[in-house]
């Protein structure tokens, strides 16, 4: 194995058959307290060898893509390196491509090689600069192969142009690898003097291998897209549990509050679709369920819809495969329009917000979109036009807000969530992390790395992807971090991003400090003098 | 004459050249949007932290108005003093910085020999020109040197850099580095003037050999051997570099201002709308779409399922 920290892109092809380079425990960034020691931190779990055996763990031992068995024979491996050059192909087709082949061939041709982008990587930090995880490492490897197979000054003189790169089958499976390295948070992005987007080229290698070789993470592919369009969800809740859910989720909700409230349900005509991440259901029901109080205390014209495609509005199709994510979007417009609402508002979920606003937002004509909105500044309005009774004392503990690369970086979504905590919160509980808004960092579980457990893909999430996060929740509660009297909270509102922390707090053992994490509609109910019981769990608990 | 038309066809091509690249890259279908906050068209209270028209309630029924002064001026920050550079990697700025800023000077320096041309050295506003010319030519001249110099050095040294560097971008910065080498060599063999520069611009605005401008008693160049290797460098950059990624002047427009800066929604009767239902044509040819087992069309069903 090589020292990471040595590696250029041209040596992604060496060492043939062994583990390329490795996550080195002894250079991953360090943090504050309570973690200040490396013996409080999580072991790094060594790939079993069965698991050398089937899958590409040769690029650092960590496996993320746990569909794709590596070839054996000559015959497979070449046939691997045929069908990825020849996605590389489709890659840069204006037709195959279009949605994206403009800003593709800016980054494929622009970069200026100042690693400016790499010191606004996470994940690059985290690691200690491990190389294959700069921001451009990945890209550079790419470049050489489109210059190398696809230009003419690549065939001419390709050491020349720096496309002297051997294209072995182990340099595509390291490649797919290296692309489930990266967040697609777009941090690089912005710091980029030229504008240049190197989570392009991990998002269009992920690309690669979903549209052309069929290769894709299990959670994304199998377990969620394809789950999604067969049953109405990825989290496989059908229409008729769907439906006994909710019934459950307001039959609790009037145990706990005393009050009953109903959640609409297929309303024809409503102004609001609201349309929540269905693991919400399953893992965070008081989520859904603060929703329901919310609105319905508003007096709101909204609905939930029991569509096969209007009740979860999860769309991983983004970041792996375009089709996918077309499919899932048309769909759930689709199911808005069946309804004939005014307007769609996603709940509290990152990715939903930018997959429907966003990305879904050029697939057809303006004409045939029900408008799409976040549930932010509609909540945002509400609270300060004084809809509810609150009583911020209530929230009597510490808080910090993430920011959901999503909708704030990627949208422009700030200041409603913080002028909701500043109004639930007492004041100088709120504190901001540094640095944040549309400087933030991911949680570490962007782009499906929240939902991918398998082997141990689980250990570069918690001690790698998410670590920048981690230090940045420790600092910003300072020396309460490690005092398990203070209860703390992490604001979270999206489920991908609390599925990170979810699994970042018990990796850790945080709750040992009294850490807590949920979202923002939660704390705003138990801001809510109308109700005698707290809304949140733990506080319930003291 | 041979030098003469040489000087025209570079300047021509390099202007053809880059607006080709712009059309190449104008001419591309409409992407996805791609919108990366802080965008400067939004209202400057909003930009200021990085927020958007979709913080607001209905932001669909709501008028979006563009702030095209914060726009310019943020532009302008980066176009002249690559602002992203300067805020997230001060140690290398000042290099890249000082080639840039010697590239600038340059332009400003052709510039000012055109005015020249026609204004003379003699007169009050010819005499301006000549001093503003000198002193473009000089910061040129040094600030390319020591540009291309401290960037050849980081390459070289520094592995980050080093192991990310192609053999072509090392000949780029040479290839300038040459350019500025050679131009200030002419301007200190021959009497520490630009005397050669307005002798340039007035053989192509009068349509002369520049060997007989030079010859002349208005422009007299002694050293041209120096002067005739230079303008051939410094032609043959100028071809070269809407040819090379050191186009990305071209480049950078569209990644600011057609990529993240473009949060224009999808409104019916938008002119983004009207570009998706014009480019809904632009499809692969068959064969050429994307291959894996969900990418083709469901089969027809068999006479046994039916
Ligand atoms: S998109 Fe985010 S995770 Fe990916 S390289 Fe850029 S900064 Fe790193
Ligand atoms: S900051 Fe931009 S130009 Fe510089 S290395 Fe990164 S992608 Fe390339």
């Amino acid at each position: 194995m090589i020292d990471g920290r040595k590696l250029g892109p041209r040596d992604i092809g060496k060492l043939p058959g062994e583990q390329l380079t490795f996550i080195d425990t002894k250079q991953l960034m360090p943090l504050p307290a309570p973690f200040d020691n490396p013996d409080t931190w999580p072991k790094w779990q060594e790939p079993k060898p069965e698991w050398r055996e089937k899958y590409a763990a040769s690029l650092d031992g960590v496996i993320a893509i746990d569909t794709f068995e590596t070839p054996k024979t000559k015959e497979e491996q070449d046939e691997l390196v045929r069908k990825f050059l020849s996605g590389v192909e489709k890659m840069l087709s204006n037709e195959a491509n279009k949605g994206i082949i403009q800003c593709l061939n800016l980054s494929m041709e622009y970069c200026a090689k100042c690693n400016t982008c790499s010191n606004a990587c996470h994940i690059f930090e985290a690691s200690g600069y491990n190389e294959i995880y700069r921001p451009t490492y990945r890209a550079e490897v790419l470049r050489m192969i489109v210059k190398k197979y696809f230009t003419k000054g690549g065939k001419l003189m390709p050491k020349f142009v720096g496309a002297d790169i051997d294209l072995t089958w182990e340099v595509v499976a390291r490649l797919g690898e290296s692309a489930y390295r990266c967040n697609l948070c777009r941090r690089c992005n912005q710091t980029c003097p030229l504008a240049l987007d190197n989570s392009l080229f991990a998002k269009e290698i992920r690309k690669i291998f979903s549209q052309e070789m069929g290769i894709a993470p299990k959670p994304l592919f199998e377990k969620g897209d394809m789950l999604q369009l067969k049953t109405g969800s990825s989290t496989g809740i059908t229409k008729a549990a769907f439906l006994d859910t909710i019934e459950f989720l307001d039959e609790d909700c009037a145990d706990l509050t005393g009050y009953e409230y109903v959640t609409p349900i297929d309303k024809k005509g409503a102004d609001i679709l609201l349309i929540h991440n269905a693991g919400e259901f399953m893992a965070w029901p008081e989520n859904p369920t603060a929703f329901t109080i919310l609105f319905n205390e508003a007096g709101l014209d909204w609905t939930l819809s029991s569509d096969m495609m209007g009740y979860d509005n999860v769309n991983y199709g983004i970041w792996h495969d375009d089709l996918m994510a077309k499919k899932l979007a048309v769909a759930q417009n689709e199911a808005a329009k069946k309804l004939g609402v005014q307007r769609i508002v996603i709940a509290e979920c990152g990715h939903a917000h930018k997959a429907a606003a966003v990305v879904a937002d050029r697939f057809y004509p303006g004409k045939d979109r029900v408008p799409v909105q976040s549930f932010l500044p509609l909540l945002r309005d509400l609270v300060l036009k004084g809809t509810y009774d609150l009583d911020p004392s209530r929230n009597n503990f510490l808080t910090t807000l993430h920011d959901p690369c999503n909708y704030v970086r990627q949208m422009g979504i700030v200041k409603p969530q913080r002028d909701i905590l500043n109004a639930v919160m007492p004041k100088g509980n709120f504190h901001e992390m540094e640095p944040h808004g549309v400087n933030n960092y991911c949680c570490g579980g962007g782009s499906g790395f929240a939902i991918m457990n398998s082997m141990n893909f689980t250990y570069f999430r918690n001690s790698v992807s998410s670590r920048k996060k981690l230090q940045q929740v420790l600092n910003a509660f300072g020396e309460a971090s490690a005092d398990p009297n203070i209860i703390k909270y992490i604001t979270a509102p999206c489920s991908n991003c609390k599925g990170a922390f979810r699994d970042l707090l018990e990796a850790w053992h945080m709750e040992d400090y009294n850490f807590h994490y949920g979202g923002l509609v939660e704390l705003v109910v138990n801001a809510m003098t109308k109700f005698e019981t707290p809304f949140l769990e733990f506080l319930r608990d003291e | 004459m041979i030098l003469t038309i040489f000087c025209w066809l570079a300047l021509i091509l390099f202007f053809g050249l880059s607006l080709w690249k712009a059309k190449q890259f104008a001419s591309l279908p409409m992407h996805g949007r791609q919108d990366l906050y802080p965008i400067p068209l939004e209202s400057s209270e909003k930009h200021a932290y990085g927020g958007s028209y979709m913080e607001e309630d209905r932001w669909f029924e709501k008028e979006h108005k563009h702030n095209n002064v914060a726009m310019v001026i943020d532009m302008l920050g980066e176009m002249l003093f690559i602002k992203k550079l300067f805020v997230n990697q001060n140690k290398f700025w000042w290099i890249s910085y000082a080639l840039h800023l010697g590239i600038y000077a340059a332009l400003a320096w052709t510039v000012l020999l055109f005015v020249g041309a026609f204004a003379g050295m003699e007169s009050a506003f010819g005499s301006i020109v000549y001093v503003l010319v000198t002193i473009a030519g000089v910061v040129a001249g040094v600030l390319m040197t020591l540009g291309t110099i401290g960037l050849i050095v980081k390459r070289l040294t520094v592995l980050e850099f080093k192991n990310y560097t192609t053999p072509q971008e090392m000949f780029n910065l040479f290839f300038l580095l040459a350019v500025a080498v050679t131009g200030l060599l002419t301007f200190l063999l021959n009497g520490c003037n630009f005397t050669y520069g307005y002798a340039i611009t007035y053989a192509m605005t009068r349509f002369q050999a520049l060997s007989e401008v030079c010859a002349g008693s208005l422009y007299p160049v002694a050293n041209t051997g120096i002067l005739y290797l230079h303008i051939i460098l410094l032609g043959l950059v100028m071809i070269y570099i809407p040819l090379c990624k050191m186009s990305h002047y071209v480049g950078k427009y569209f990644t600011f201002h057609n990529v993240i800066w473009d949060n224009r929604p999808n409104l019916p009767g938008s002119k983004v709308e009207a570009t998706i239902i014009k480019e809904s044509s632009i499809a692969p040819a068959p064969g050429k779409n994307w291959s894996a087992p969900h990418y083709q069309p469901a089969p027809a069903p068999t006479d046994e399922a039916k």
